[in-house]
């Protein structure tokens, strides 16, 4: 248990101050642009969080302690909730595909290519094994996992058999992946609508909605949770895990001790890939029921931002996708309510993602005790290596 | 036969267009690496200049502000990267990702500001191409290469400049030196933050010319999101021709002849996307040791602290 929480304090420190410093940054941003910020916050808050007065009223309702029936603004904090779950359950799996590898040793910038094969595979076999109804769920669900698990094994072998950096490896395997996805939506999948998109899955083949007002929420949130128990489970629970972190730990003395690098170096980034995938997967048969052009972009790329939030921890991997899941559906409401661009929350996202290695900053404000406590989050090699 | 000579000429022409931009990004990638930063926030780097561009070309009427704009404008994005990852030892991984992802999020933002709406600026004066005596006569080649916009002959001599900065001058040397032996350049009494400091801002301004030629003389307007994946293939090129100047120019060259075919070859012959791939193909190919290994600077990404 103490391992599973870990330091606490020390864990949540640089998160902390990454995600101040955002909001103040963002705040200076708002008001230099003649905005105001508390309201855009409470505005951006309302629309992740849903407002807690509505929230109270719709529990009570719900206790038969009131009679009083919730209203539409009370509903719509619940819809507010739903899409805050629906943002974060593809972070979770992103993230996770970062994390995992990180704990190797390697980055994993592959995310977004592994997301949209896992995508891929469940617009096709969703659509093609759709006759079996909820069936297919299972069978969709591992091929998208599988198709995740191999492209993220593509960068594992050229880093261990080919000694090609897996960052530059997995940026490029990015861009191959989507123009892959691209022509095969195009192309042999196509609908031949108006515009170039995959059949929608039949409704029975789909991952269920949670409903009472949640919206597009679906049951892909536990599926994700329990993707992050899983991670846990085999990264300190199994021996493949101890591998895997022996390797990310210390390359030299897991060779020494018999432990194959180049076997684990595949796993972990193929097992990364297939968190990516099942992302993905879950993306199509939980939300779109399809695969349009274009599709969702930077979902992967904001899960390298969730893993470093989480400090590569499932746990912190989970609290990371929340945050950032919260910022893109907040963001809407903000727009709506106070006129400030969308487009903000990217720059939070940005500046979260700056300021959360930035280990010596950290020292210069809490002074050095805090270096040992940056370890979670970075590498120390270099691309040369 | 004619038509044959046109097209190839038409070919030679788009060729150039495309690779310009992948040219100063790549060349500016290469300051940065071979003084041991890692940028992957090329793409980032020359979409807030394009942007920057439009805004000053805007607000004054002429390219020269819209120039100077973009210029600042890579610079300064450069500067946050330098400071996050000299500085404050920031992964450099992700600082370039945080960059990217900065500039996306800040155009379609500062859009609304600067211009109320999102998605395309108002047109803006442009570099219009300018036709060189008697080297643009020249059969075939000579429109293609030698009418072209101001910034495309800027590319054609930034080659070799880069070239003779990095292999013949001090300055070069130190900044080589930087990336691959850093505690070497300290003992020598040269700052490696300093030299740092200098790789990622000139890969900053030579993104910016990248990211200003695609918005002020290509087109003539910004729109959200163009560089479109431009800076990560810039960064293959940097990488496919080896971190060396002339190897980027040609690797840059042979990505804009792929990116022209796509408008020549039928997409029932091969489809547009695996023309789009090969780039990525590529660089993957090189950096797996296929025909010649690509050997990254020693100790690029690695922060270097002095102890």
């Amino acid at each position: 248990m103490r391992r599973l929480l870990g330091n606490i304090g020390g864990s949540l420190l640089f998160p902390f101050v990454a995600i101040v410093f955002s909001f103040a940054i963002g705040a200076v941003i708002m008001l230099a642009t003649g905005y105001n910020p508390v309201a855009a916050y409470a505005a951006l808050f309302e629309g992740a969080f849903g407002s807690p007065a509505s929230l109270g009223r719709i529990l009570l309702y719900e206790l038969r302690l009131t009679d009083a029936a919730p209203g539409p603004q009370d509903t719509a904090s619940l819809a507010a909730i739903g899409r805050t779950l629906v943002n974060t359950t593809p972070l979770i799996f992103t993230g996770l595909a970062v994390a995992v590898a990180f704990r190797a040793g390697l980055f994993n910038i592959g995310g977004e290519g592994q997301f949209f094969m896992g995508a891929m595979a469940a617009a096709w076999l969703g659509v093609a094994l759709g006759f079996l109804g909820p069936g297919a769920i299972p069978i969709v669900l591992i091929a998208c996992g599988i198709s995740g698990f191999l492209w993220g094994a593509i960068p594992g072998a050229l880093k261990a058999y080919f000694g090609a950096h897996e960052v530059i490896t997995t940026i490029m395997l990015n861009f191959i992946a989507i123009f892959l996805t691209s022509y095969l939506t195009r192309v042999p999948l196509d609908r031949e609508g108006v515009l170039p998109g995959t059949e929608p899955i039949t409704e029975s083949a789909m991952i269920p909605i949670l409903g009472a007002g949640l919206g597009l929420a679906n049951y892909g949130i536990f599926l994700a949770l329990l993707a992050a128990v899983a991670a846990y489970l085999l990264l300190w629970r199994t021996k493949t895990g101890f591998e895997l972190r022996a390797v990310g730990f210390s390359p030299g003395a897991a060779n020494y001790a018999g432990i194959g690098i180049g076997r684990n170096t595949v796993l972990a980034l193929a097992i990364g890939g297939a968190f990516a995938g099942l992302g993905g997967g879950i993306e199509v048969m939980g939300v779109y029921g399809n695969m349009d052009l274009p599709f969702v972009r930077n979902v992967g790329f904001t899960g390298i931002g969730v893993a470093l939030l989480g400090r590569n921890h499932p746990v912190g991997v989970v609290l990371g996708a929340l945050i950032f899941g919260a910022l893109a559906s907040g963001g809407q409401q903000m727009q709506f309510d106070t006129q400030v661009p969308l487009d903000l929350t990217s720059v939070l996202t940005a500046v979260i993602l700056l300021f959360v290695t930035a280990t010596k900053l950290v020292e210069l404000i809490l002074g050095k005790r805090v270096r040992e406590l940056a370890a979670g989050t970075r590498l120390e090699r270099g691309l040369g290596s | 036969m004619d038509e044959i000579l046109v097209t190839i000429g038409a070919v030679l022409a788009a060729t150039i267009r495309n690779a310009t931009p992948l040219v100063f990004a790549a060349l500016g990638g290469m300051f940065s690496e071979r003084s041991g930063v890692v940028n992957i926030g090329l793409e980032g780097l020359m979409l807030i200049s394009a942007f920057a561009g439009v805004v000053g070309a805007f607000l004054s009427g002429t390219v020269w502000v819209g120039l100077l704009f973009a210029v600042g404008a890579g610079l300064l994005f450069a500067l946050i990267h330098a400071v996050m990852c000299v500085t404050f030892e920031a992964d450099q991984i992700i600082s370039g990702t945080a960059i990217n992802l900065l500039a996306l999020g800040g155009t379609a933002f500062l859009m609304v500001i600067v211009f109320g709406q999102g998605g395309t600026s108002p047109d803006v004066e442009k570099f219009d191409p300018i036709a060189i005596p008697l080297l643009s006569q020249i059969p075939v080649v000579g429109r293609a290469l030698f009418d072209q916009s101001l910034l495309v002959y800027l590319m054609y001599v930034m080659v070799p400049i880069t070239f003779f900065v990095l292999f013949r001058t001090p300055f070069g040397l130190r900044l080589r030196a930087t990336g691959e032996v850093p505690e070497a350049v300290d003992t020598a009494g040269v700052s490696v933050a300093r030299m740092r400091y200098y790789g990622v801002a000139l890969s900053g301004m030579l993104a910016a010319l990248g990211g200003v030629y695609l918005s002020m003389s290509l087109l003539s307007s910004f729109t959200e999101g163009m560089t479109a994946g431009r800076g990560f293939i810039a960064l293959a090129a940097m990488i496919f021709g080896r971190w060396h100047p002339v190897g980027a120019f040609g690797a840059a060259l042979l990505f804009g002849f792929g990116g022209a075919l796509t408008i020549r070859v039928p997409p029932e012959a091969i489809p547009n996307e695996f023309i789009q791939m090969i780039p990525y193909v590529l660089t993957i190919v090189v950096l797996a040791g296929f025909g010649g290994r690509a050997i990254a600077p020693a100790a690029v990404g690695k922060p270097y602290r002095k102890e």
